[in-house]
């Protein structure tokens, strides 16, 4: 779909479950951002690389929808914003995730040290099942800041940053 | 593994180069990919204990992408080689924002068995 003229480009891809998924993200994501800076284009394919997992790891089916979810990016003159939405399968879920935004997203809290202390229970525990590691390398790495919305059964994560077009 | 003979899965490559340097190149976002890395994280780790080295060489100048869950098969072979008594030298681009930030944090976990090499573009 094309937009109205002024308006910031939105391209939307299916989280279907295949295993080509993420890849399929990530080339979403590169048409998106081809204007954009080297340093930004990189920023937005570990942005979606970990919010595509995500989506695939705790989407839920819904009704007659096969997809786990949907990943959106959008480049604005000066900013790109990338949603994930998908349907979880139990509030436990959400509000995990709902918790893990909030303790990255804190003002004057140090992201390289929530990164590092993660990094140090899975040195110290192996046997830790889930990494948990994604939304903290798209802030500490990617530069995004991170919001999420819980409505219902949906779960929506947003990542937004300035964006430099390359001339 | 077998010295110099590349293993390719998807858009990862790696080359065990000699006995003590391994090289890694492509991206890594796949599970299969992932599952490859794992596999060969731990050959190489065995390598080294079999052949007693004191130090590892891990070349990822060319590693341009990967997801967490390879992040997380760093820290295990990190947590091997210092259980082990060998050193992991990871040679790494610090153009590559990755490479920058995720393996000065990685050091931190055991600075006396890791060592991080800045050198720039590796080899083609």
């Amino acid at each position: 779909m094309i937009p109205p003229s002024g308006s910031p480009a939105e391209h939307t891809v299916r989280i279907a479950r295949r295993h080509s998924a993420v890849e399929d993200a990530r080339r979403v994501a590169e048409l998106a951002t081809r204007e954009c800076s080297a340093e930004c284009r990189e920023a937005v394919s570990l942005a979606v690389c970990e919010l595509s997992e995500n989506v695939l790891k705790y989407g839920k089916e819904s009704g007659s929808d096969p997809d786990a979810g949907t990943i959106s990016v959008t480049v604005d003159d000066d900013a790109i914003r990338i949603r994930a939405i998908n349907q979880v399968g139990s509030v436990e879920d959400a509000r995990k995730v709902f918790d893990l935004v909030s303790r990255i997203s804190v003002q004057g809290g140090d992201i390289r040290d929530l990164y590092r202390s993660r990094l140090l229970e899975l040195f110290s525990n192996p046997t830790l099942e889930r990494a948990q590691l994604g939304l903290m390398r798209t802030v500490f790495e990617g530069g995004f800041r991170l919001s999420c919305y819980v409505r219902g059964a949906e779960l929506e994560i947003v990542a937004e940053r300035a964006c430099r077009i390359d001339a | 593994m077998i010295v110099g003979e590349p293993i390719v899965v998807e858009s990862l490559e790696v080359r065990l180069v000699n006995a003590d340097r391994l090289a890694l190149k492509g991206s890594i976002s796949t599970p299969t990919a992932l599952a490859e890395l794992k596999r060969l994280f731990a050959l190489a780790h065995e390598l080294a204990v079999t052949t007693r080295v004191t130090q590892f060489t891990v070349d990822v100048r060319q590693l341009g992408f990967v997801n967490s869950s390879s992040i997380r098969a760093f820290v295990d072979w990190i947590s091997r080689a210092a259980h082990s008594g060998y050193k992991l030298a990871f040679t790494t681009n610090p153009a590559v924002t990755w490479h920058r930030l995720s393996f000065s944090v990685l050091k931190t976990l055991a600075p006396d068995s890791v060592e991080i090499v800045e050198q720039g573009d590796g080899p083609s």
